[in-house]
């Protein structure tokens, strides 16, 4: 192999002997890890990716320079992907709502005309009693 | 205030974060594992970081020349940082540990300087706190989870342990206006920030099964301009570039 | 930084191998029709689950291994502004590996079997990568040109269909941002130097160009495959169209600056299409074959990485831990 430019690359050992294809065993890049970021007090944590790490420790450790070093947080949380419980996606007509629940729409509620015609009513009352 | 102590305790504390980020910077792509390698590289950023605000001040204040030209154009001879710093990283294990003692010499420092009498550096050192706080929360994780893994991880830090605490030691090697700098409010003094670094240190290698060799003698020199064989090539290296066309910008 | 271009190999799949369920299938092609996105334990079409793993795999070892050719300034970038700038640069690409790799992961294929396939050849990178970055003034010219050009090429990526890697290229298109600006400072910076800097840059760009122009790939050859590709959302615009767009921005962005390429052929057509000279496509396929001036240091890099490192890794590994994909 040609002597690298990067000098850092120049000091490993690759320059005198080219290293073998490691192989790679299955789950060593640890676990996967959820990391939330609440941008500022007040608001909510919210998903912002995945870390790999070996505990909680370590993922938060990592957590908090690959999900806050761009962006301002003031905390943050990470949950072991495996703890973490979802519907399908399959299922996500069961999230579709039918128009027929306008009792729990603010919409759904509409007093003004009663209050309108309670007043016309009582102010004839007033009016027909002078 | 004495100006020249001053002047010394930050060029000192300049070149330290400029040559121990350099050589964080090393590994910066290259890593363990690409979230270390992140987090890493943020800990190699910030001490530059550190290292150009203290230079700033220092021609701000003293009216030395512009931080490129004292970062990256010095004498060997003129720089102070500790040869700690300066000593090219054999392993990950002894970049660690190396971490591990520097920051949480900084963590002290820079906590202690929040009530210098000096107040721009008072300033900046209430600036960077948080950051280095990090910077010991990452050290201290790693030391503990690999002190007290696996036989090969803990011999592996143990080795570098051994072979960074003289130099370690270094990083108090008292400077010419000690005095001074107590007398004037400046700043504590070293002796008194090595006391407060063993004790913060101490629990913690306890607890990751790691130990301090005892009877150690400190590697000084650094301060002085007295370097290892380590500095020049960086020096050279670092400079590469800017050197290659004097008064051009870059 | 990389939207890893054009990587060959894809032509090779043919995503109608697969027998997939036709109403799945038809239900699928009408989401994507209304513009919705595909997440990760939505059914899919196998030839759409393949294809992407490949292109969002190939795309995060683009990163990694992009982040070595700039990596060879880090320890000698002129001054503070341009040492922190670097490191922060190639520390994005990790990143943006980071989140690629785990984008891939959330369709089946691990993060270690990623690795495997790029150490042992299998999987390939960009290859923009394969050359060198012999002087400063290359870390200028990939900072700005490469990184323009991979920009035109993940914007256009992150409207596709598949949610993760469009959430993942949203984020590193926002931080690309810092990358092209900075490398356009850069670049400026030699531009208007001294003689010895401009001589500097007026090489690099001389060395860079024809890697350029292959960034994309060769011309699209029109095809059933490609078609399905569009209609999935998975290849959302055509190698020609996007070289296109990118000459058409960046080549006056140079030549404001009296820099030129080495190319007397090369300039915009009436239609808004560009003219070059031929860029010696044999010479792209053999590079893709390993036989660049890098492809060897490149992946024996990372092959010492995943050596050198082991011991920490095993080390923290926990035998009893539980393992599940990332869930987006």
């Amino acid at each position: 192999m040609e002597k690298s430019l990067d000098p850092r690359i120049q000091r490993l050992d690759i320059q005198r002997e080219e290293p073998k294809t490691p192989d790679i065993k299955t789950h060593e890049y640890w676990s996967t890890y959820e990391v939330f970021v609440q941008s500022k007090r007040g608001k909510q944590h919210v998903h912002a990716g995945t870390v790999h790490a070996p505990d909680p420790q370590l993922a938060l450790v990592f957590a908090k320079e690959q999900f806050g070093r761009r962006q301002h947080c003031v905390n943050m949380w990470v949950v072991a992907t495996t703890e973490i419980f979802a519907f399908r996606y399959d299922d996500s007509d069961m999230f579709e709502t039918v128009p027929e629940k306008l009792h729990r729409e603010p919409g759904g509620y509409k007093v003004r005309d009663k209050i309108e015609a309670y007043r016309k009513k009582i102010s004839q009352q007033k009016a027909d009693k002078s | 205030m004495n100006k020249e102590a001053a002047k010394e305790l930050m060029l000192k504390m300049a070149d330290d974060a400029l040559i121990y980020g350099h050589r964080l910077s090393e590994w910066t792509g290259i890593g363990p594992i690409l979230e270390e390698d992140i987090a890493f590289s943020s800990i190699s950023q910030d001490k530059v970081g550190h290292a150009w605000q203290l230079y700033q001040l220092l021609e701000q204040d003293f009216g030395m020349p512009d931080p490129d030209r004292l970062g990256f154009e010095r004498k060997e001879s003129e720089y102070k940082c500790s040869q700690l710093n300066e000593l090219y990283t054999r392993d990950y294990a002894f970049a660690l540990i190396r971490h591990f003692f520097m920051d949480h010499a900084e963590f002290i420092r820079y906590s202690l300087l929040r009530a210098s009498s000096y107040e721009s550096l008072a300033q900046l050192a209430k600036k960077v706190r948080g950051e280095i706080k990090y910077h010991v929360l990452h050290a201290d994780t790693w030391v503990k989870k690999l002190g007290a893994a696996t036989e090969e991880s803990h011999s592996r830090m143990q080795a570098a342990l051994n072979e960074a605490f003289p130099y370690a030691l270094g990083l108090f090697e008292p400077g010419p206006f000690e005095q001074e700098l107590i007398d004037s409010g400046v700043f504590i003094g070293e002796g008194q920030l090595q006391a407060e670094w063993l004790d913060e240190i101490r629990p913690i290698i306890e607890e990751s099964g790691l130990q301090l060799t005892s009877n150690t003698e400190a590697i000084t020199g650094g301060r002085s301009g007295n370097h290892s064989s380590d500095l020049a090539p960086l020096l050279e290296e670092m400079s590469e570039v800017i050197c290659s066309e004097p008064g051009a910008s870059w | 930084m990389y939207g890893g271009g054009y990587i060959p190999g894809q032509e090779n799949e043919k995503p109608d191998q697969f027998q997939d369920d036709p109403v799945k299938l038809k239900e699928f092609e009408e989401r994507i029709d209304r513009g919705e996105k595909i997440e990760p334990h939505d059914w899919m079409p196998r030839g759409y689950r393949k294809q992407l793993i490949r292109m969002i795999e190939q795309h995060a070892h683009s990163e990694i291994i992009g982040a070595l050719p700039e990596g060879t300034w880090i320890t000698r970038a002129p001054g503070f502004r341009r040492k922190m700038a670097l490191i922060a640069k190639v520390q994005d690409e990790v990143g943006h590996g980071q989140l690629l790799y785990n984008a891939a992961e959330t369709l089946g294929k691990s993060r270690e079997e990623m690795m495997a396939d790029l150490l042992s050849g299998k999987s390939k990178y960009s290859n923009v990568f394969n050359y060198p970055a012999k002087t400063w003034a290359d870390v200028a010219v990939i900072g700005f040109l490469i990184d323009a050009a991979a920009i035109v090429n993940q914007v256009a990526n992150s409207k596709g269909s598949y949610g993760p890697y469009c959430r993942a290229l949203e984020r590193i298109c926002y931080e690309e941002s810092f990358h092209l600006k900075q490398g356009h400072d850069a670049f400026v910076a030699l531009a208007t130097g001294t003689k010895k800097q401009r001589a500097m840059l007026q090489d690099a760009v001389n060395r860079w160009y024809r890697p350029i122009i292959h960034f994309f790939g060769p011309p699209d050859v029109a095809s059933v495959h490609t078609e399905k590709l569009m209609r999935w959302k998975v290849k959302m615009m055509s190698n020609d169209a996007m070289r296109n767009q990118f000459l058409s921005s960046y080549v006056p962005k140079v030549r404001e600056l009296g820099i030129d390429f080495p190319d007397p052929n090369l300039r915009k057509n009436a239609d808004g299409t560009w003219s070059f000279s031929d860029p010696d496509w044999d010479e792209f396929k053999r590079v893709v074959r390993g036989d660049g001036p890098c492809n060897k240091e490149r992946l024996a890099v990372r092959k010492w990485v995943e050596t050198e490192h082991r011991w920490i890794r095993e080390a923290l590994f926990n035998p009893s831990a539980k393992y599940t994909l990332p869930l987006s």
